[in-house]
């Protein structure tokens, strides 16, 4: 079965979503909708403006998962981050020497990592680092 | 949809992991078996119409796709045949569109058949492939994908219920306790054997906090039921059961969307518009068959479909108050924790269940009935925003 | 005149006891090296820097007319790097967007690539990032010595911490160290003495007395020299040669972070350029496969004002978690699991 690679249309129509966290804002009723689109994914007003997450936030919640895909080493530890300013974002931790490290509530920002690859190209996105001040 | 749809048989087959058995079989035993359950006896040419709920085809590569590959099993080209995919809420779902195909007067009976085969994969790629893979497979950049597969959703809930509301992990592994106990006493179940706290506590983590115990298995297998107008259900039955309330229920379908973390906004709305069509209130259920995939799940779940508060209802099955023989059974058929979950067939597995129940034909794990009205619900699919809710009663 | 802006610098925090790497195969050698983690490599380093920099400098991401890279260790041989860094800050299109690569002359030669579009009137500001993740092979020197980290300048006329007076080059044909297209290792060096006299040492000093007589000016009158680090002591050679005092050299980092490849000379400026005060002169060159850039540069006042701004060399060089050598080996990839 094969699927979209980082070369295809599907990849590039992403990059400015992936690379510099475009989304939108409803005028109506707050709510970020991410990645980009023409409509809120809350309320459905089209009464929207373009918005940029923010790169830090802290924990709403995560888990440690111990048998992730077959690509990725386990444990990866996914987390729900509040960004700071508005807007949530999913992603995994990196550098966390333990899982024991990652709490609700802690303090962390977004750092560029390669998080797979694909017939020979990387593919690029945020995860999560515990800042240094908690 | 109150007072027009009938239940008027019902099939399974054991739920396992079937190595002996391909999908193509187990559609023909389900089937098959539900046309044995119409006890006056039914010509399988007075099925009308047909919905095939079918997830796998699509996203592990061992399923079927397209309607007529039911249409072809069962030997019945002429009639219309929709295959259908709702997630963890397909099972459910397909029994909504036959509902819906008889309550719209355009057929007189219909059938609603859901199977799964999960395990000509090993376990792990089955779970990988139930979401949460590399992502590109389904549309979604990579960046979004990871943490999307069912364990690590649920695990989002189950830290956040621990953090808001006390949950502890005990608590979710007595849910396993109590659903593997009903699984002893169901001959259809995937898993008979019972589990103690210390248990489900000491098996590995696999996606803390939730342990290998706090998951359901991947399972094989398929269920079905036909439906007709209720109006004609005495001439195929002398118990027929009636459908109250059949409904879908959305939320967002990324996780960063969502509100809340202790509650499923696609359960809540499934459920309050059921119980709208049905005219009922939670109060009113005699028992319930709930989506307990993880253990956390089926907490959740009880308060969402508004059993009880949130946040009350680790306490309340401590004290036993869902057990077996109390006032409100969950999962009596030993949940999708013991029964198992072949993901298209589990709603209507469930559906099994209810209708044994009603019946009062399900022998050691009969409960005690007082309304005659049952309750089933899925929920699952991207950030768990698919739910199905039906609500059946032994009376129109 | 041309200067540095503002500048910022990424060290991954994973390190290697360098004795880990040598023990196996029966040597030892004191120091540790950092390692890049199991999702990081040239790109990503390259974006920490780079954001670094751009806040420390305080330019608006609009300004930057070019982006370079420069790095002997891109994952890719036919793709450039820039573009993916240009797409985080969302750089229109008109922007200069290109690779140095395939020497460990690299960034420097990328620096003198965004000098001359600024000379040229092309450009008024560009960001020159370098960065390195050389490959490794067990058994071999750049096994326990080769280490990873990033360097970012902003380059533009207004608002320099540190100026630069001007560049001199010198080339030759020489062949010390290598790493084929074939070959998924950094060769070792092949006559180490040979190549440090020969290599190393001849090119700094040439390039640096050609830097020297362009600018009438002698060694001594520099507060600083700085050299590229393939071990500690390596820099007292053309220090030596040019009669500059060894206490003018900037402080040993090869011993805790490895030897950085075309970074080397860049990080460790800067280090200095973390506490120097205004007006003092560096004295700087790189070297890579037989070529050598050497650079004046003179620090101004703007260096204390923005010093606020700026994550300094040290808190990198101070996060720091261990590696045992099999888990070295695993995020290389050089342990690997049968597939079935």
């Amino acid at each position: 079965m094969t699927h979209p690679g980082p070369a295809s249309p599907m990849f590039w129509r992403f990059n400015p979503e992936v690379y510099r966290l475009v989304g939108i804002k409803c005028k109506d009723c707050g709510h970020i909708s991410y990645p980009r689109g023409m409509i809120c994914h809350e309320c459905g007003s089209q009464n929207i403006e373009e918005y940029t997450l923010p790169k830090r936030g802290t924990i709403h919640t995560f888990c440690v998962n111990w048998a992730p895909p077959p690509q990725f080493e386990p444990p990866i530890t996914p987390v729900i981050v509040d960004l700071e300013g508005g807007g949530r974002y999913l992603g995994l931790m990196t550098e966390t020497a333990t899982p024991e490290d990652v709490k609700v509530g802690s303090k962390v920002e977004m750092v560029l990592r390669r998080l797979t690859r694909d017939r020979g190209l990387n593919i690029y996105g945020y995860k999560f680092r515990l800042t240094e001040e908690q | 949809m109150r007072g027009k749809v009938a239940v008027i048989g019902v099939g399974m087959i054991k739920y396992g992991e079937l190595f002996d058995k391909s999908l193509e079989d187990m559609v023909q035993e389900a089937y098959s078996n539900c046309l044995k359950d119409v006890r006056k006896g039914i010509d399988p040419k007075e099925i009308k119409a047909a919905w095939f709920g079918q997830w796998s085809g699509g996203f592990i590569g061992q399923g079927l796709q397209s309607g007529n590959s039911l249409a072809s099993l069962i030997g019945n080209l002429d009639i219309p045949v929709t295959r259908l995919e709702n997630a963890c809420a397909t099972g459910g779902d397909t029994f909504r569109h036959a509902c819906l195909g008889v309550a719209s007067g355009a057929y007189d009976v219909a059938l609603a058949l859901g199977a799964e085969k999960m395990r000509d994969k090993p376990s792990a790629e089955s779970l990988g492939g139930a979401g949460g893979g590399g992502g590109a497979e389904v549309g979604i950049h990579p960046a979004w994908a990871i943490g999307q597969g069912g364990p690590a959703i649920q695990a989002f809930h189950a830290t956040r219920q621990m953090y808001e509301l006390g949950y502890t992990m005990e608590d979710y592994a007595r849910v396993a306790v109590k659903n593997h106990h009903n699984g002893t006493l169901c001959p259809y179940a995937h898993y008979q054997f019972e589990v103690t706290v210390e248990r489900v506590l000491g098996s590995y983590i696999v996606c803390w906090p939730l342990h290998l115990l706090d998951c359901c298995p991947q399972t094989d297998g398929a269920a079905a039921a036909i439906v007709c107008r209720a109006d004609l259900a005495k001439r195929y039955t002398d118990k027929p059961v009636y459908v109250l309330g059949s409904n879908t229920g959305i939320d967002h379908c990324q996780l960063w969307d969502r509100k809340s973390f202790v509650e499923q906004q696609s359960t809540i709305r499934a459920a309050r518009g059921a119980f709208e069509m049905a005219g009922i209130k939670p109060a009113d259920v005699d028992f319930a068959e709930l989506h307990d995939c993880f253990t956390n799940t089926e907490l959740l779940n009880i308060e969402d479909v508004g059993f009880c508060g949130k946040g009350k209802a680790a306490k309340m099955l401590q004290d036993g108050e869902f057990d077996m023989h109390s006032r409100l059974p969950i999962n009596p058929s030993g949940g999708l924790k013991a029964h198992g979950h072949p993901i298209a067939a589990t709603g209507l597995g469930q559906i099994f269940e209810l209708v044994m129940q009603l019946r009062e034909e399900a022998e050691k794990r009969q409960v005690k009935l007082k309304n005659g009205i049952g309750l089933q619900h899925n929920v699952g699919g991207p950030a768990f925003g698919v739910s199905a809710v039906n609500i059946l009663s032994r009376s129109m | 005149m041309s200067g540095i802006i503002g500048y910022g610098v990424y060290i991954p925090k994973y390190r290697l006891e360098q004795q880990e790497a040598a023990i196996p195969w029966g040597s030892w050698s004191p120091g540790e090296k950092s390692v890049c983690g199991a999702d990081e490599d040239v790109v990503t380093m390259a974006a920490e820097a780079m954001d670094n920099a751009i806040r420390h400098s305080g330019v608006n991401p609009e300004e930057i007319g070019a982006i370079y890279i420069g790095t002997a260790s891109s994952p890719y041989i036919e793709q450039y790097v820039a573009p993916i860094l240009a797409e985080t800050l969302g750089l229109h299109p008109g922007t200069t967007m290109m690779d140095y690569s395939g020497s460990l002359n690299s960034m420097a030669n990328a620096i003198l690539g965004c000098l001359d579009a600024i000379a040229a009137k092309r450009i008024g500001c560009g960001i020159v990032i370098g960065a390195e993740n050389r490959p490794t092979a067990p058994g071999t020197e750049g096994d326990a010595s080769l280490g990873a980290g990033a360097v970012a300048m902003v380059i533009g006329k207004e608002g320099a911490i540190a100026e630069i007076e001007a560049v001199h080059t010198y080339s030759t044909l020489f062949l010390d160290r290598w790493h084929s297209a074939k070959d998924a290792w950094v060769s070792n060096f092949f006559d180490y003495r040979f190549d440090r006299e020969y290599g190393y040492q001849t090119h700094i000093v040439e390039a640096c007395k050609g830097l020297l007589d362009e600018l009438g000016r002698a060694a001594g009158e520099y507060d600083y020299a700085v050299f590229p680090q393939l071990d500690d002591r390596i820099p007292g050679l053309p220090a030596k040669a040019l009669g500059i005092h060894s206490e003018r050299l900037a402080p040993a980092i090869s011993s805790i972070l490895g030897d950085l490849g075309s970074c080397s000379a860049f990080i460790s400026l800067a280090g200095i350029l973390d506490r120097a005060k205004p007006g003092q002169r560096i004295l700087l060159a790189s070297y890579g496969s037989g070529a050598s850039n050497a650079m004046s540069l003179i620090t101004r006042g703007q260096i204390s004002k923005k010093r606020r701004n700026l994550t300094p060399l040290k808190r990198y060089i101070d996060r720091k978690q261990y590696l045992t050598y099999t888990s070295y080996l695993r995020i290389r990839e050089q342990l690997a699991r049968a597939p079935y």
